[in-house]
């Protein structure tokens, strides 16, 4: 069976440094930091008050009304995927809308929706439960409303897995469209971790970064030997993924190609990363992609900054790419948007995206004391021009599901590497 | 003093996005664009601005306006007739 290729025709994000695409590349490529100490009223308590918020108010977007139906998890969906939709100029009123469909990545759900619940429960004492917890809190709300204001009558899945969650969507939705079943599919990732119970539960795992005591948009020091830990943030990002040929039969601007996916799980330890099943993934995903290790030009990394991912993720790298990995920047973004948990895999694809398009790596930022382990070349400091033919996007989780993907230029793709 | 009709259509125009001259007291919430969870989240907000307390067996048919301004009217008269002085309707709603 011929596989048909798959095509990256819109972008959307509403994310820690910008709510718009331009926005957000501007920031990044600039080494701004969206870290920042967060509101007294959902930080009391924790070790480390920093987190990397959206500047997102619901009642800006929607009617009440509607408001009181999405959790902050659909709301940044809600607005983040109609940004891909609208760049991708798809009409899917002129689609078979059945081979039209949505993958949400999402590992939390909504979250400030079942923390409301309980706070009225047990910290009021009231059994005035909102109507409409349930349809707030449960975890495929962002793709059926998505599904719903879009009329995408095709697959409606949502994936959770953990910090890979998005990723697994992009990868699933890739995988739908190169087996024939769908044409088109709005894919992404959304997370709204940012309230009190999600904050101090990850806070007892002890993986969040110290606050940095002069800086506290520097806490996030991925591949440093200074680093201390993640830091959680909210937002969401979407893509509208599609069969190249139909794309390009609608004349649809093409950003990227996605050719590869990769995915393994590590079956080890619940938490603790495995420089194998990582590698696997990577070489998984150069295998799908046609691509040997040399025509990868840049990594974005999964990078939480935690101890034992970004050594192990290096190990990986060069377990895989050799030589190829002390030759191309590898960077992670996180260190300026924070961890978005299940829509971190979506968000660092958009920006592998736009790293291909524009023609420049964004840097890893704070990273001013080397780690040995750590021995790449992590572009620190400053974002790069590189002229990028293929790059490679990780994401890693707990629960051990690695999902990578890799991205070629649009125009690289129309003249294919040869193996 | 507002009337209860007065305050269910500011309730109405400012959580539903309901259009003030639609809530005639003949109108159903249905037409008003209330589902089930909207009438019982109503309910709540009802418990709330009047102070009193909507018991499990509340009607179910509340289908018109005019129902939920009679069954509010309701409650008041027999909160009242149970308290030495008429409760006040509460502002923060």
């Amino acid at each position: 069976m011929t596989s048909r290729r798959v095509a990256v025709t819109g972008l959307g994000v509403v994310a820690p440094l910008g709510s718009s695409v331009n926005e957000l590349w501007e920031n990044l490529v600039a080494g701004r930091s969206g870290v920042a100490r967060l509101p007294s009223a959902i930080s009391q308590g924790l070790r480390s008050p920093i987190g990397a918020a959206v500047n997102f108010d619901g009642k800006n977007h929607f009617e009440p009304p509607r408001l009181r139906l999405l959790d902050r998890v659909s709301q940044l969906a809600l607005v983040a995927a109609p940004q891909a939709h609208a760049d991708s100029r798809v009409d899917f009123a002129a689609e078979q809308r059945e081979r039209c469909g949505v993958f949400v990545g999402s590992s939390l759900g909504g979250a400030e929706t079942t923390e409301e619940g309980y706070h009225t429960l047990y910290a009021q004492q009231s059994d005035r439960i909102k109507p409409y917890s349930v349809l707030n809190a449960m975890a495929n709300a962002p793709a059926a409303w998505i599904g719903i204001d879009h009329g995408l009558y095709g697959p409606m899945l949502t994936y959770s897995t953990a910090c890979s969650s998005s990723a697994v969507a992009l990868g699933e939705a890739a995988r739908r469209i190169q087996h024939g079943d769908v044409d088109v599919m709005l894919a992404g990732g959304t997370e709204a971790p940012l309230v009190v119970g999600v904050l101090r539960a990850w806070d007892a795992m002890r993986t969040l970064a110290t606050e940095d005591a002069h800086d506290p948009s520097a806490s996030c020091r991925p591949f440093a030997a200074t680093r201390t830990g993640l830091v959680l943030g909210e937002g969401a990002a979407f893509v509208v993924l599609e069969d190249w040929d139909h794309a390009l039969a609608r004349g649809a601007i093409i950003h990227a190609e996605l050719a590869g996916y990769g995915l393994t799980s590590d079956v080890a330890h619940i938490t603790r990363p495995s420089i194998e099943g990582q590698a696997k993934a990577m070489q998984s995903a150069l295998s799908a992609a046609h691509l040997e290790p040399q025509a990868i030009d840049y990594i974005n990394a999964h990078g939480t900054a935690t101890l034992q991912n970004d050594a192990v993720e290096t190990a990986a790298i060069k377990l895989v790419l050799g030589e190829r990995a002390h030759a191309i920047p590898v960077s992670s973004t996180k260190s300026m948007h924070g961890h978005l948990l299940g829509a971190a895999g979506a968000l660092e694809f958009v920006i592998t995206v736009m790293s291909l398009t524009r023609r420049m790596v964004p840097p890893t930022m704070h990273l001013d004391a080397p780690d040995p382990a750590c021995d790449l070349d992590y572009v620190p400091g400053h974002a790069r021009e590189a002229h990028l033919r293929a790059a490679m996007t990780n994401s890693f989780a707990f629960g051990g599901t690695n999902a990578v993907l890799i991205l070629r230029t649009a125009s690289e793709s129309a003249f294919p590497v040869a193996d | 003093m507002n009337t209860t009709l007065d305050t269910l259509v500011d309730i109405l125009a400012r959580d539903y996005c309901v259009a003030r001259e639609q809530v005639r007291p003949e109108a159903t919430l249905e037409t008003l664009g209330l589902d089930s969870l909207s009438v019982l989240e109503l309910m709540f907000k009802i418990e709330d601005r009047y102070k009193v307390k909507i018991t499990d067996d509340t009607p179910t048919d509340l289908l018109t306006v005019s129902d939920v301004v009679r069954y509010i009217d309701g409650l008041l008269a027999a909160n009242s007739a149970t308290h030495s002085r008429p409760l006040e309707a509460s502002s923060d709603t």
